[in-house]
């Protein structure tokens, strides 16, 4: 297996415009704290906050496109939001392999976006399974 | 480590994996005994109980298990 536990994977991501509004599309979650500015400050934000769940679209595209094997399937994950992201942000994601089950060809990450100021904007879990 | 006490620790994870406390194993259960024991549950059970006994297993052992007694008797000589 190509996989090692502490294999650490770092990867740029931006909630683009064409991300935010491509989301929207798809979705339709109009909700007014992701599309009225007035709505968000009022409720103590920067400004619009972007869909927590863009980001599971970059974990989705890491897990799919980025790791050594294609031949790869997720089996769950878990986010937790722990700070707003807004428009144009630029997000460091960091994956770190915890531990590889060769017995179930299973791996799991750990792993967190974080923003230009370092703080932690979101961090989970995957666990990804190596297709025979 | 007796392997009734084993059975005890490895219930406590099928409740938990496989979110239903009613779930009872005997040494003879098989995966045709519990409808949440699925292939995915499966690798679920498997990764728990690892983490649990803090042990590995291999595949050829996980596919020779025929019942819960053997994949008791697996963990008992691991962690002896």
């Amino acid at each position: 297996m190509s996989f090692k536990a502490g294999d650490i994977y770092n990867l740029p991501f931006t909630v683009t415009n064409e991300r935010y509004n491509g989301f929207i599309e798809l979705f339709n979650d109009k909700n007014p704290l992701h599309t009225n500015d007035e709505f968000a400050v009022g409720h103590g934000f920067k400004g619009r906050v972007m869909h927590g769940n863009i980001l599971n679209g970059f974990l989705s595209y890491f897990i799919g496109e980025c790791l050594p094997k294609k031949d790869v399937i997720i089996h769950s994950q878990e986010i937790q939001f722990k700070n707003p992201v807004y428009l144009n942000d630029e997000l460091q994601f960091k994956a770190t392999i915890l531990d590889v089950y060769e017995s179930v060809n299973t791996v799991e990450f750990k792993y967190e976006f974080r923003n230009v100021e370092t703080k932690v904007v979101a961090k989970g879990k995957i666990q990804i399974g190596i297709l025979k | 480590m007796e392997k009734n006490e084993i059975l005890n620790q490895v219930l406590s994870v099928f409740h938990d994996v496989l979110d239903n406390e009613d779930i009872v194993l005997t040494y003879e259960t098989t995966a045709n005994d519990i409808e949440e024991w699925d292939s995915l549950s499966h690798i679920q059970l498997v990764v728990a109980i690892e983490k649990k006994f803090k042990l590995r297993f291999t595949s050829k052992e996980i596919q020779s298990w025929k019942n819960v007694g053997e994949m008791l008797d697996c963990i008992k000589e691991k962690v002896a």
